[in-house]
């Protein structure tokens, strides 16, 4: 799956997770930017991107991503 | 009472644990006294039939208060922490009606160490209620 096509998968998980219809996941979209984006949403967040790309993350690989497009970057290495 | 603690990885999709119930009347009072919740429809039978009820209507809180035990205290047990909950009630539970809690495990994360459950209340094969929980797993250490 190419980049693009994963952002517009990405976007409306983003959407039910921090509850905006206007939040679009971009390259440099970063928890700084949506202040909904707390511990708990961040589990939420990763939890569902795991689902909606049938793939799993490790902690490591979590706390290493500064922001969305990292995000991108490693689910196209997952997929 | 409560199981010994259970390490994330030792948890499969696909696991489940349920509790059978018949919320009683003792119950429905005292969930009116701690919620507050006095409305008719869950106190007063004639009132409940007059809206097409067969009896009184079991709390929808009181319910997730079963799902709470199921999630505290047998999936995935004492090192639960609950963080989300997705619900609907499809069909109201009766006082008294006998009625099956399922909690299935639908996603095991690693990486933020916490699972996703689908849960299931049914009387008979008939689902009353269906949702999704989150739970992380927290540990003392």
């Amino acid at each position: 799956m190419d980049a693009p096509s994963i952002y517009q998968k990405l976007t409306p998980v983003f959407q039910e997770v921090f509850d905006d219809v206007n939040l679009i996941a971009g390259p440099t979209l970063s928890a700084k930017d949506v202040p909904e984006w707390d511990s708990l949403n961040h589990i939420r967040l990763v939890v569902s991107i795991e689902s909606e790309f049938k793939i799993k993350f490790t902690i490591g690989e979590i706390t290493a991503m500064k922001n969305v497009g990292d995000l991108v970057a490693l689910i196209q290495k997952k997929i | 009472m409560n199981a010994a603690p259970k390490a994330l990885a030792s948890f499969e999709v696909g696991q489940r644990a349920s509790i059978a119930f018949a919320v009683t009347a003792e119950e429905m009072a005292a969930f009116a006294a701690l919620s507050g919740d006095y409305n008719p429809l869950h106190s007063d039978a004639a009132f409940a039939a007059a809206r097409g009820f067969a009896g009184r209507v079991v709390y929808g809180a009181l319910l997730v208060a079963k799902l709470s035990r199921l999630i505290g205290m047998e999936l995935p047990g004492r090192d639960a922490l609950w963080t989300g909950l997705d619900i609907q009630f499809a069909a109201p539970l009766l006082v008294g009606e006998e009625a099956v809690l399922e909690a299935v495990v639908a996603q095991v994360s690693p990486a933020t160490k916490s699972m996703v459950l689908r849960v299931s209340l049914k009387r008979d094969d008939r689902v009353l209620a269906r949702g999704k929980a989150t739970v992380s797993m927290r540990d003392g250490g």
